[in-house]
């Protein structure tokens, strides 16, 4: 018999005796990953909201003067400066009155007796469409308004800024949340390992006797941890995207449907899930078993 | 000691002595030497020193002085892998037989060789040689905690034997044993011994050491005593 499958053997053998408490473990496991998930979707489903934003989330540094090419080039490398931006529009003031001529439909009669160079140029700003740019934009526009030409920096600040807090009180709750499942998690499978091996100590008694290795006796434990965190992050999962399905149906209508596009995690996010888990689950496992039997 | 003595030894204690609190003297100034194919006999009333002897050969206790080597491992300095190593190298029957009782006595005698990663079907043609010969073969599937003491002892036994050690410690094998079943125990040993196995035995029971070539060892108030036939190596104190 090879070790791998001596462990396995002993494994299956101590889950077969102790299954009571195990399953304890795994409905623990499950609800906690639900938990987790559950918020850690909500938060990534905002993001994506976050990410539609597209042109709504620009800022606008109107100028007092046309820049000259290497002028344009000095205002690029400043902004670059500050912060890493997804693209910057150089709007000159012809293009500026076409744009909000073409923007008046049927009433462009209004600018008849304007001069066509009456708007100033401007800089048009596309942040990254990431939170991090999110929470510096406010920085962004104040240092943009420090610039030597800058009349003002327009962009949504108030959407902005209450965009931000929704999303640093989501991050505070899958924060919370993501705490309460690695607290769980370790907790339940050291509680459960301490019960295992109080159950089985007469037996590891024996196999330290008969000469059983660190390995023979501490990799079965490892493996049990291993399965707990395997099988309850897939049920947790499982129980979420059911509970993603019934909420998908029964309550985003098409308007919602329109704003958001709710979607579940992508296979390569569940994977991390499960395996961080498994990881969670059997190090937590091996932790116990280190600290109650000192093998 | 040579170089080529030391192969030949199996077991070499110098000046050993155990103390266990307040002031009880288990063992004082103990030296012995067993070479590899001994059988030898320890023999002594209880309380003479015979099981913690047992106990410091199979690492379960440590001396306060002297010096224990196993097969070339010095048990002071052994690391705690080789101590595994060796220990799967040493059968022990213990005198509290250290069985699980909700195991089975195949699952129980299966143990010892589990650990040394034997293979399955030798695991299972073992266990039934083993049980047939302690005529025990129809309770391979009982729970151990089921059987009766003497039934317990040879499953004991059974267990030290199966993965085929090099040294062989049983104390009181045959301590809760009719006479029929104890000759049967000590057929077994003496195969075993036969084969090139060491034994070291701690018993009272004279009818198992009582045949002519039997080499024993009596112990007396934690010191070695008798010792017979006067060939035995033993080392006096201070001199080899």
């Amino acid at each position: 018999m090879n070790f791998l499958l001596a462990v396995f053997s002993q494994t299956w053998r101590s889950i077969a005796e102790t299954w009571r408490t195990q399953l304890l473990s795994l409905i623990t496991i499950t609800l906690s990953v639900l938990i987790f998930t559950f918020f850690y979707l909500v938060y990534s489903n905002a993001l994506q909201v976050g990410n539609r934003l597209d042109n709504d989330l620009r800022l606008i540094v109107y100028l007092d003067e046309q820049p000259d090419a290497n002028l344009q080039q000095e205002y690029q490398h400043k902004i670059e400066k500050f912060d890493q931006v997804e693209r910057i529009e150089f709007v000159g003031k012809l293009e500026a009155y076409d744009r909000f001529k073409g923007q008046l439909d049927d009433s462009q009669d209004v600018l008849k007796d304007i001069p066509k160079d009456f708007l100033p140029p401007s800089i048009e700003i596309y942040p990254r469409r990431n939170l991090e740019s999110l929470s510096r934009i406010k920085g962004f526009s104040e240092y943009l308004e420090t610039m030597p030409g800058v009349l003002k920096v327009q962009y949504g600040r108030e959407w902005v800024e209450r965009f931000y807090s929704f999303i640093q009180l989501l991050r505070v709750v899958v924060f919370l949340s993501g705490s309460l499942l690695i607290l769980t998690t370790t907790f339940m499978i050291g509680h459960s390992i301490r019960l295992t091996v109080f159950s089985r100590k007469k037996e590891l008694e024996l196999l330290r006797l008969v000469g059983a290795s660190n390995s023979y006796i501490r990799v079965p434990f490892f493996l049990e941890g291993a399965l707990l965190g395997a099988l309850g992050s897939t049920a947790g999962i499982a129980a979420l995207y059911l509970l993603f399905r019934w909420i998908k149906t029964n309550f985003a209508g098409q308007a919602a449907q329109g704003m958001f596009s709710f979607s579940f995690f992508s296979t390569s996010s569940v994977c991390m899930i499960i395996v961080l888990s498994i990881l969670l689950c059997a190090g937590g496992s091996f932790v116990s078993i280190r600290k109650i039997l000192s093998v | 000691m040579s170089g080529e003595e030391k192969k030949l030894t199996m077991i070499d204690l110098a000046r050993v002595s155990k103390t266990f609190p307040p002031d009880v003297h288990a063992l004082a100034d103990v030296s012995l030497r067993i070479r590899r194919g001994e059988m030898i006999f320890l023999t002594g009333q209880s309380g003479a020193g015979k099981t913690t002897l047992l106990r410091m050969l199979c690492g379960i206790d440590c001396p306060d002085k002297g010096y224990i080597e196993i097969a070339g491992y010095d048990l002071s300095r052994i690391s705690g892998g080789e101590m595994q190593k060796l220990r799967r190298r040493i059968g022990v029957a213990y005198q509290d037989f250290k069985l699980l009782p909700d195991k089975t006595v195949a699952q129980n005698i299966a143990y010892s060789m589990e650990v040394s990663y034997r293979s399955r079907p030798f695991i299972r043609s073992q266990t039934e040689k083993l049980l047939t010969e302690l005529h025990l073969l129809d309770k391979q599937d009982a729970l151990a905690g089921k059987l009766s003491r003497g039934e317990q002892q040879r499953v004991s036994i059974a267990r030290a034997v199966a993965n085929e050690p090099e040294l062989i410690l049983a104390d009181e094998p045959t301590g809760n044993l009719d006479t029929e079943t104890a000759l049967l125990v000590t057929q077994l040993f003496r195969s075993y011994n036969e084969q090139g196995t060491t034994l070291l035995i701690a018993t009272h029971d004279q009818a198992i050491y009582d045949f002519p070539g039997s080499k024993v060892i009596k112990i007396e108030n934690g010191r070695l005593a008798i010792q017979k036939p006067p060939t035995l190596v033993k080392k006096a104190e201070g001199k080899e």
